[in-house]
């Protein structure tokens, strides 16, 4: 497993290969979401990597619509011969890269690809030109584990990082902090939510849009040894806003977990840190309780629903199935608090109160008053 | 290379009711979600007789069915779907709304039905188009901030179709790239969970100053297209989509009876240049929404594009008071109460083509023709028979004269 991360400075560059990595991403301002250098900074860094025997990954990761789209190809063409390999996130992208490059290609599935015929969807659609898949981070770690071995790309996963919530290309910030818009700078604030107990959710706001982090970092240091172990390619360190960054003690770990030296980390990091789902995702749990399932229509035996509940005289039930409603019917009634009652149709009339032995579909029949049942009430046949 | 073909209109539809609705009121087709797979897991969702009949009813009309598996499913959601979409292909599925390229993969081995690559999906530009063709897809929703322009672009060099939203509440965030739910309350956004937290106040303050600014400054406004009509007719864009399968009957049926009038003025004159412009905006206006805009279908939205306003500040001034259950000379026009209303007060009931018939609520009976001085939700009152009222035609009363 080889430990990759990003680089800004010439310096930066230095301390990489002195911890023994062997590639590094720079971010184009153009054209990642983060980037921070000039097309001028970026060469000057390629060269200099290539010196230190680094590869060169090319982070290309922003979204574009269609205008933009031609813009931002121009920018890449100037910079293409200075990357050994190029990083895509948006699929238009990828296409552009495979159709009209013949560079390497990295994937950022990072966004859903949750399963793992989406992942081989898309080493597939690349026809052998993609050398590397960026797991999403909501993966877990029985999932990652399954990717890892049977896909037949090399996977890269954050070791530690910032948690990317929310991307937009609205400018949201702007409005609100006027006097750092007319400085034409990036916007950088906390946020906290009126919904949530988390505070210091961090804001960016750059010529690309607006983004915002999880108030805790990423960090899969702890398994970092059982990553390695079944066989992830590439643990990405991301500390692009930790300053100082302390790449030295987080390479050490990475390559020997010492629980203390851990401990010492976490105590001088800015933020807190979290595994998020990488030992379980239950993210689906909570959807059984969204709704009421007593108000939810059952297969087969279903007739409709009580519109109205008159004491002493009618119940009114709108009758959605295909067959109607007879005169004998014996129903079931279910209470959106869940009891059941049984009762058999022995008067039943339609909406000119004519009696009548049966109510086809779409059409509400009046049976007698059962006492108990509540307008919303779910019916259903018993035995006709 | 303008074309003039009309775009279909299509609509939301959460439940059978509002797919019934939204086919009688000129939906062209409407899309819905099964029990599993969809981005809407606490609306009510179809089951696979409510799909069934929902087909058979639409299909009856000449209205397309669209089937949302738009989730970003995980791998032990994908063992069901196989069956699921041999089911659906069994009841003539028109299309499946996909945003996964493992759920692409499944359904094409499963089934022959038209994939159309949800706006979960993000495709901006022509060579995301590209990509999406290349994997097997009919059809593309676009990403909201893609502009008409561009989307015709897309559909000439792409060569595929596109769809475009047109009416309805809006992510601030690129769909699909927004995971604030999954990892603040545990809610998987993009499995249906999504908690809204872009619609709450946030509290913020800038790295380099002390002051803290309150604002809801993710929440965006609500998109309204219809003078945007023209353009979306001239780039050849397939099919207008309106958002919305959690909202009410009265939303769907507006919306479908809005849109597809105006495409049908326009198929009938060639131009918008009409007072029923005003009379369709009033319409859209009546139904409870947040502050519109027009979003990025001209220009990139910016901005003024916020929605800076706590949800229940933006209540419409109409509400649906209930649904035409049965209409007849002998019966009356018996209607099923969703929000109370008072003797004498002035309802309007819409029909499915044509302007609003207003009436004043002076005769209101119970079944048992007791009078009736005060409507109760949940409850069934008989008003006289007015000729051109039919079942299922919707009824609101203006809340804020």
């Amino acid at each position: 497993m080889r430990l990759t991360t990003y680089a800004r400075t010439l310096h930066e560059l230095s301390i990489l290969c002195d911890q023994g990595f062997r590639e590094v991403i720079l971010e184009p301002k153009a054209l990642a979401r983060f980037g921070k250098l000039s097309n001028d900074e970026f060469i000057a860094l390629f060269h200099r990597a290539s010196e230190l025997g680094l590869r060169v990954l090319l982070e290309w990761d922003i979204l574009m619509t269609e205008d933009l789209f031609g813009e931002k190809v121009a920018a890449l063409r100037e910079l293409l011969p200075y990357a050994d390999a190029l990083r895509v996130q948006d699929p238009g992208a990828l296409h552009w890269a495979l159709k009209e490059t013949t560079k390497p290609l990295q994937f950022i599935a990072e966004n859903g690809n949750h399963n793992r015929a989406a992942l081989e969807g898309w080493i597939d659609l690349c026809g052998g030109r993609l050398e590397r898949v960026v797991l999403s981070i909501e993966l877990s770690k029985t999932v990652i584990e399954d990717y890892v071995e049977h896909l037949s790309v090399p996977c890269e996963l954050l070791g530690l990082g910032r948690i990317l919530l929310f991307y937009t290309p609205r400018p949201l910030l702007s409005a609100l902090l006027p006097e750092r818009t007319a400085q034409n700078q990036d916007l950088a604030a906390l946020g906290e939510s009126e919904e949530s107990p988390h505070k210091g959710f961090p804001l960016v706001e750059n010529q690309h849009g607006t983004f915002m982090f999880h108030i805790k970092e990423f960090c899969l240091l702890e398994y970092a040894a059982d990553l390695r172990s079944a066989g992830l390619g590439f643990f990405r360190i991301d500390q692009r806003w930790e300053t100082p960054p302390k790449l030295a003690e987080i390479s050490a770990l990475s390559r020997h977990f010492d629980p203390q030296a851990f401990e010492r980390l976490k105590e001088g990091y800015s933020q807190d840190l979290m595994r998020g789902f990488y030992l379980g995702n239950k993210t689906d749990s909570q959807f059984h309780k969204l709704k009421n399932s007593r108000l939810q229509k059952r297969e087969g035996n279903y007739i409709g629903e009580v519109l109205e509940v008159q004491k002493a005289s009618h119940l009114a039930i709108m009758v959605k199935n295909l067959r109607g409603l007879c005169l004998g019917d014996v129903l079931q009634i279910m209470h959106p608090k869940g009891h059941l009652i049984d009762t058999k149709v022995h008067a039943l009339r339609n909406l000119a109160l004519e009696p009548v032995s049966e109510v086809p579909p779409g059409e509400v029949a009046l049976i007698q008053f059962v006492e108990g049942v509540w307008a919303k009430a779910q019916v259903y046949f018993i035995e006709r | 290379m303008k074309s003039q073909k009309l775009p279909e209109v299509l609509a939301p539809a959460g439940s059978l009711d509002k797919l019934k609705v939204a086919v009688l009121y000129g939906a062209n087709a409407v899309y819905v979600g099964g029990q599993k797979f969809g981005l809407r897991t606490a609306a009510d969702n179809f089951t696979e007789d409510e799909l069934r009949e929902g087909m058979a009813f639409a299909h009856a009309r000449g209205a397309k069915v669209y089937v949302v598996l738009n989730s970003f499913l995980h791998d032990k959601d994908l063992t069901e779907l196989p069956e699921f979409v041999s089911f659906l292909e069994d009841i003539g599925t028109d299309a499946v709304i996909v945003s996964d390229l493992g759920v692409v993969r499944t359904v094409r081995a499963h089934s022959t039905i038209p994939i159309h690559v949800s706006t979960q999906a993000s495709t901006l530009n022509v060579h995301s188009a590209l990509l999406w063709k290349e994997a097997g897809a009919q059809r593309i929703v676009l990403g909201r901030e893609v502009s008409v322009r561009e989307a015709g672009k897309i559909r000439r060099e792409a060569q595929i179709e596109i769809e475009m939203f047109i009416h309805g509440s809006m992510c601030m965030a690129y769909s699909g790239h927004c995971v604030i739910s999954n990892f603040t309350q545990g809610r998987d956004s993009n499995r249906g969970g999504c908690a809204h937290s872009c619609r709450f106040e946030y509290s913020i303050e800038g790295l380099d100053t002390l002051e803290k600014k309150r604002a809801f400054f993710m929440s965006s406004k609500d998109l309204e297209g219809l003078r945007v009509l023209p353009a979306f007719i001239e780039e050849g864009i397939d099919s207008l989509k309106i958002e919305g399968r959690m909202k009410s009957h009265l939303y769907a049926g507006t919306m479908a009876k809005v849109y597809s009038e105006a495409l049908r003025f326009y198929a009938q004159h060639g131009h918008f240049l009409s007072d029923d412009l005003r009379d369709w905006e009033a319409e859209l206006s009546k139904v409870s929404h947040r502050a519109y805009t027009e979003a990025s279908l001209l220009t990139p939205a910016g901005p003024d594009s916020i929605f800076n306003e706590r949800e229940n500040a933006s209540e419409g001034e109409w509400r649906m008071v209930g649904t035409v259950v049965e209409a007849n000379p002998k019966a009356g026009i018996v209607l099923e109460v969703r929000n109370a209303f008072n003797q004498g007060d002035e309802i309007e009931i819409l029909p499915f083509r044509g302007s609003a018939v207003r009436l004043r609520a002076l005769e209101m009976s119970d079944l048992a023709s007791q009078p009736v001085v005060r409507t109760r939700p949940t409850t069934l009152v008989r008003l006289p028979f007015v000729s051109g009222v039919e079942a299922m035609h919707l009824v609101r009363h203006r809340i804020n004269p």
